[in-house]
C-alpha cells in the first residue's frame, strides 16, 4: 500500500457522503478500509467529528430577528433615498448638458456680436461665454446642493424618480 | 427518479432566482422572509467562526445589511445559502482585521460565553446529565480546534456544503479545503474517542 493510495481512501471518505462516489470507487474503498487501519480510523474519526459539530445547535432569538429585520428596513429606506437623490443629480446634470449644447452657439453669436457693438475686448467676451454657456449646469448644481432633498418633494422631478422606483419593482 | 431530481433542481433554480430579483430591487418582504428563513444557520455558522454569541449577534446584523447592499451582486444562479455565507465569511474576516491585525488561527482565547445550545435529548436526569457532559466535552473539543479548521467542519457537516463550494466560499484552493477537513477531523480525534472511556 502506497501513500497515494492513502491519499485516495481519505479523498472518498471526505467525498462520500456529500458529493458522492461511484460503485467501483465505493468497492475500491471497501477492500481498502479492510486492510488499511489508518484510513478506517480517519472514517471512524470523520463519523464522530460530524456527529460532534452537529449535535450543537444555536437559535437565533425573536429579538435578534426583529433587530435585524428593523435595521435592514431603515438601511433599505437609506438606500433608495440615496439612490433617488443620485438619480435627480444625474438628470439634472444631462438637462444642464442638453440646454448648454443648445444654447452655445446663440452664446457664442452673441459674444461676437456684443465685440463688434460695444468693443469689448476679446479677453474678456470669451470667458463670459464659456461663463454663460455653462450657467444652467451651475444653477442645476447649485440649486442641488443648496437644497435638501425634501426640498423636490411633489416636483416634476420627484415625480419621475417614483415612477422609475415603480418601474425597478 | 432522475425526473424527480431535475424538478427539484428546476425548484430550486426558480426559488434562487426570484431571490435574486427579490434582493434587486431590494424587497422588503424578500429580505424578511431570507432572515427569518436563514436565522439560525447563519448565526451558528458566525458562532463557529468568532466562538462568542455577542459578536455572531453584531455579526448578523451586519452581513444581512451588506445582503441588502449586494443583493444586487447575486445573480440566482448558485445557492443563496452559498453567497449568504461568503458575505458572513467576509463580514467576520473584516471584522477580525479591525479587532485586532492577527489570523484567524489566533483566535483562540475569546471569551468563553456559551455559544451553543444542546439539542434537547430526552427528559430523563440521566440522560440530561449524560447530555451535558457530552456538551461539554465536544464544546472543548471543538474550542480547541483553530478556527480554519472549525469553520469547514460546520460548514462540511452543518451545512452538508460540497467541498468545492466551501473553497470558493472561502476563497481558498479545494486541496487546501481538503487539508483543513483531514487536520479538522484529526485534531477533534483525541477529545472525541477519549469522551466513551
Amino acid at each position: 500500500m502506497n501513500g497515494h493510495e492513502h491519499q485516495r481512501a481519505i479523498d472518498l471518505i471526505s467525498r462520500r457522503e456529500i458529493e458522492g462516489v461511484t460503485e467501483a470507487e465505493a468497492r475500491w474503498l471497501q477492500s481498502h478500509l479492510a486492510e488499511c487501519t489508518e484510513c478506517s480510523e480517519y472514517e471512524l474519526a470523520m463519523g464522530s467529528a460530524e456527529q460532534a459539530v452537529r449535535s450543537f445547535t444555536v437559535m437565533a432569538t425573536g429579538s435578534l430577528m426583529a433587530s435585524t429585520q428593523a435595521r435592514v428596513r431603515a438601511r433599505a429606506v437609506e438606500l433608495r433615498e440615496r439612490e433617488s437623490r443620485r438619480f435627480l443629480v444625474a438628470i439634472s446634470f444631462a438637462v444642464g448638458v442638453v440646454f448648454s449644447t443648445l444654447s452655445a452657439w446663440a452664446w457664442w453669436k452673441l459674444g461676437g456680436w456684443m465685440v463688434e457693438r460695444f468693443s469689448l475686448p476679446s479677453a474678456i467676451v470669451g470667458p463670459g461665454v464659456v461663463f454663460f454657456w455653462l450657467l444652467p449646469a451651475i444653477v442645476l448644481g447649485v440649486l442641488l446642493m443648496a437644497f435638501p432633498e425634501s426640498s423636490f418633494e411633489g416636483s416634476v422631478m420627484q415625480l419621475l424618480m417614483k415612477d422609475r422606483q415603480r418601474g425597478i419593482q | 427518479m432522475v425526473a424527480a431530481a431535475f424538478s427539484a433542481l428546476a425548484m430550486m433554480e426558480t426559488e434562487e432566482a426570484q431571490i435574486a430579483t427579490g434582493l434587486r430591487r431590494r424587497d422588503p418582504e424578500v429580505l424578511d422572509a431570507l432572515i427569518e428563513q436563514y436565522q439560525h444557520r447563519l448565526l451558528r455558522y458566525l458562532v463557529h467562526l468568532t466562538r462568542d454569541r455577542a459578536t455572531a449577534e453584531d455579526l448578523f446584523q451586519e452581513t444581512w445589511i451588506r445582503v441588502l447592499e449586494k443583493g444586487h451582486q447575486y445573480d440566482g444562479k448558485s445557492r443563496f445559502a452559498t453567497w449568504l455565507m461568503t458575505i458572513a465569511h467576509n463580514v467576520a474576516i473584516d471584522h477580525l482585521r479591525k479587532r485586532r491585525p492577527v489570523s484567524l488561527d489566533e483566535m483562540r482565547d475569546a471569551e468563553a460565553a456559551a455559544p451553543f445550545e444542546p439539542v434537547s435529548d430526552g427528559p430523563s436526569p440521566f440522560e440530561q446529565v449524560s447530555a451535558l457532559e457530552d456538551r461539554a466535552r465536544i464544546q472543548a473539543a471543538l474550542e480547541q480546534i483553530p478556527p480554519i479548521f472549525r469553520e469547514v467542519l460546520a460548514l462540511r457537516f452543518q451545512e452538508q456544503m460540497k467541498l468545492e463550494e466551501i473553497a470558493k466560499l472561502i476563497n481558498i484552493p479545494l486541496a487546501t479545503v481538503k487539508t483543513r477537513l483531514y487536520r479538522g477531523v484529526m485534531a477533534l480525534r483525541p477529545a472525541l474517542m477519549g469522551g466513551g472511556e
